[in-house]
């Protein structure tokens, strides 16, 4: 017999009777994680499209001081903040952007009431930055969260990692890097390849935020959004470079074509309010999927090619997506960078903040046809996938829309971003390798036997000398392990090869369950010095500390 | 003597770099109104009035005696756990007496038992004095079921059912609550002590006043653990 979770809290409500448990029951209590279900929405009622869930592109502004600015500054758009940041010289050609850290209420679906949430510029997600390859920026994130907030989820404290960047240590959002409500942090961003390579140029990044303790609530919130990078291939239009779908064709806007879609599962009451247990340090799996801050949307397309660039920014839930018109996807890239050719495969299996750039081509689908994204990975705890089921969730509806097929100049070549410095030109370099395990320990879990200290280094790999890490986990949970500043190359799965779509550069890899228990990467920094984090991206086991610290010797 | 404390903490974090500003805007959400009250939803859903026994034998419940209008730092223990409750406990101790000189008594230490039957109030007020444990921190045995039924609302517990069964699992976790304000958290009670503390810190100061950035790092010596070992390529795959 289960006892549902209401019976419990009437349990905890008439507590203070004489017996809890009267005639000897013993409670086989439904996890602290286990919560009611959320209010029925019907799916594909909201539309997906630019100014709802495609947020804009953040405009630059005004260059503002950074050398000498004041204690409590003057921001180009008028408001004031204490600014933390120390003052630093920039570029000539350096961009500047100024984005607020605000309360908004906003609507994840019209059966619900509306929700405040925490955006970037007050948006959800938010606004997307985009980098230019050659072209530095220098960001002021100013937080202008409340300090009385009535919803409990998330502190108004922050630290901005741009996950996936190529970053100095003091620009990277360090967990204990932080700043509150009425201050400002400036970050900087080179916006160039390391050492120089041209396989190492950007293409899809994010950022979210990073504090320590409680970055979990506060991504929940909504403190997330997509930074992608133009380069000399990827230009982001179609007309030049590699001509991949974008939203430009030769200057031009067109679309949009290239879209991010960031995949987040949020829970909800019974009256549809937002909900987060914080006493649940498993990781945190919700049963709504919201595509962009919307659940279950649908998105209009023209008869053509589209890129999507999918993020998994769910705090623990892994997914693995098909198409249900059982067409396959065209991935071009993995996390930051573009694969060296594109690779075909009928699903993509993403962990929480890994990123898979996809094309799917709706040609030759009939005006009014619905193709369905389709989740068949459940999840229903922390711990690691349940395994595929049948027929699974579909999260985003996508419309096609045309009678005759729409132009499209875009292409996807078969050779994208060659890999001129891999594995076959590093491995007779490498001398060192080093033991990363990941194991549950006391309660909570430990990287190499030791939970997260803020002046520990576990790792000191000098500069432009590539390593070997063997990542080690067992099969009782996976951890999406993320390394801080420089893309790896997958190696062995166990010692076999890695599957297609590891086989490009990874930021991020899942380890532990039934995926590998033993990962060897090939890891090189060349350029900054310094220390960085690397932790798991369960980002609940993350703010219990599963993260360790390395620093480059020069 | 408090308050001066506070000051005297004030006057020391103004220094990090992230105490309030004087001038600041501070986002208006007072219209809003429908959100579930979230320190109500905590008592609820985590905080179970329980009946408790202290190590002095008094009959408690855990909301209204222990936790309601508290901060408090909540752990699960036994008295016969022989290799991380002792670490635990002196760790715990280190931190509570460090965050008494610095802020004053603001932190309830509970220690729970996990083997309620045996870990009588006799044993545990045992336990106490040979650890020499100061006040405000309060041991505490009870029901089996209700303890058990406690452990779960507060998070502690393992999702395999077979490890779950073994008490020494969940002994490493201790968790921070501010009840008034309805923050919580966990950390590890094998932290280092002024981790634990500084995390204290944390759930008792607002944002505005947590220390922040090389303060926090350096507080604790430096430490490695790097461990290197010779690369051994010969097991690879072979290179794409």
């Amino acid at each position: 017999m289960g006892i549902s979770r209401r019976d419990l809290l009437r349990w905890g409500i008439v507590i203070g009777g004489a017996a809890m448990f009267p005639g000897g029951l013993r409670p086989r209590l439904a996890h602290a994680d286990d919560l009611p279900p959320s209010p029925h929405t019907d799916p594909f009622i909201v539309e997906l499209k630019p100014g709802r869930g495609i947020p804009p592109v953040v405009e630059k502004v005004a260059p503002f001081n950074t050398q000498a600015d004041p204690g409590i500054c003057v921001n180009v758009d008028g408001s004031t903040a204490y600014h933390v940041s120390p003052p630093r010289a920039v570029p000539a050609n350096t961009e500047f952007f100024l984005i607020h850290e605000k309360s908004v209420s906003h609507s994840f679906h019209p059966q619900l009431p509306n929700n405040i949430l925490w955006g970037y510029d007050g948006l959800i997600p938010g606004p997307t930055i985009v980098a230019k390859s050659g072209t530095p920026q220098l960001v002021r994130f100013v937080n202008d969260l409340p300090v009385n907030d009535p919803v409990g989820i998330g502190e108004p404290i922050s630290a901005i990692h741009r996950h996936g960047g190529f970053q100095a240590p003091q620009d990277d959002g360090y967990p204990l890097d932080t700043f509150c409500t009425g201050q400002s942090r400036d970050y900087f961003f080179p916006n160039r390849p390391d050492a120089g390579l041209l396989q190492n140029e950007h293409s899809t990044n994010w950022y979210h935020d990073h504090s320590i303790d409680i970055t979990g609530q506060n991504v929940y919130r909504g403190l997330s959004g997509f930074y992608p990078y133009t380069n000399s291939l990827d230009t982001g239009d179609e007309g030049t470079g590699l001509q991949l779908p974008a939203n430009f064709y030769n200057g031009t806007p067109v679309g949009p074509f290239d879209i991010g879609l960031v995949f987040q599962d949020r829970q909800f009451n019974r009256e549809g309010y937002l909900i987060y247990n914080t006493f649940d340090h498993n990781g945190f799996i919700g049963d709504k999927f919201c595509v962009n801050g919307l659940i279950q949307p649908y998105l209009k397309v023209k008869r053509r090619k589209y890129r999507f660039r999918f993020l998994n920014g769910s705090n623990a839930r892994v997914y693995q997506f098909f198409l249900s018109t059982g067409q396959p996807f065209v991935a071009i890239g993995t996390d930051t960078h573009l694969l060296p050719q594109p690779v075909t495969v009928q699903s993509v299996r993403i962990a929480p903040a890994e990123r898979v750039d996809v094309v799917i081509d709706f040609t030759n689908h009939q005006n009014h046809s619905e193709v369905f994204l389709v989740n068949r990975l459940q999840q229903t705890d922390g711990r690691k996938p349940n395994g595929l089921v049948s027929p699974g969730t579909s999260i985003l509806k996508f419309l096609v829309e045309g009678v005759v097929p729409a132009p499209d100049p875009s292409q996807v070549p078969a050779t994208l971003l060659p890999v001129t410095e891999g594995p076959a030109q590093l491995l007779p370099q490498v001398r060192v390798q080093r033991r990363i395990k990941a194991e549950r320990s006391n309660g909570a879990w430990v990287i190499n036997g030791q939970f997260f200290d803020e002046n520990r280094i576990s790792a000191r790999p000098r500069r432009g000398e590539p390593e070997i890490w063997i990542l080690e986990s067992g099969g009782g949970w996976v951890h999406p392990v993320h390394i801080h500043l420089s893309e790896f190359f997958v190696l062995s799965r166990d010692g076999k090869q890695p599957p297609p779509l590891e086989r490009g550069r990874k930021d991020t890899i899942l380890i532990g369950g039934d995926v590998a228990r033993e990962t060897r990467i090939l890891i090189k920094f060349e350029e900054f010095t310094g220390r960085y984090v690397f932790h798991c991206h369960n980002i609940e086991h993350e703010d219990m500390r599963m993260m360790a610290q390395f620093e480059i010797q020069p | 003597m408090n308050v001066m404390w506070l000051f005297t903490l004030l006057l020391l974090l103004a220094g990090s770099g992230c105490s309030e500003p004087a001038i600041m805007q501070r986002p208006d959400v007072s219209t809003v109104t429908g959100p579930p009250n979230w320190t109500a939803l905590i008592r609820s859903e985590h905080l179970p009035n329980v009946e408790l026994t202290t190590h002095e034998g008094l009959a408690v419940r855990f909301y209204d005696d222990l936790v309601k209008g508290q901060v408090v730092a909540i752990n699960f223990m036994f008295t016969t756990c022989g290799n991380t409750c002792p670490l635990i406990t002196e760790y715990l101790a280190v931190a509570q007496k460090a965050l008494s000189e610095r802020m004053g008594h603001r932190i309830t230490l509970l220690s729970i038992s996990l083997e309620p039957e045996h870990d009588t109030p006799e044993r545990l007020r045992e336990y106490r004095q040979v650890r020499g444990v100061g006040p405000g921190w309060i041991f505490l045995t009870g029901r089996r079921d209700d303890i058990e039924f406690l452990r779960r609302r507060l998070g502690v517990y393992d999702l395999d059912p077979v490890i779950d069964t073994d008490p020494s699992q969940h002994a490493g976790i201790v968790i921070l609550g501010n009840e008034p304000q309805g923050r919580w958290r966990a950390i590890s009670a094998l932290s280092h002590p002024i981790r634990i503390r500084q995390a204290m810190e944390r759930i008792i100061l607002p944002p505005s006043q947590w220390p922040t950035g090389e303060t926090v790092v350096n507080e604790v010596p430096s430490q490695d653990n790097e461990a290197v070992e010779t690369a051994d390529l010969s097991i690879l795959p072979p290179v794409n």
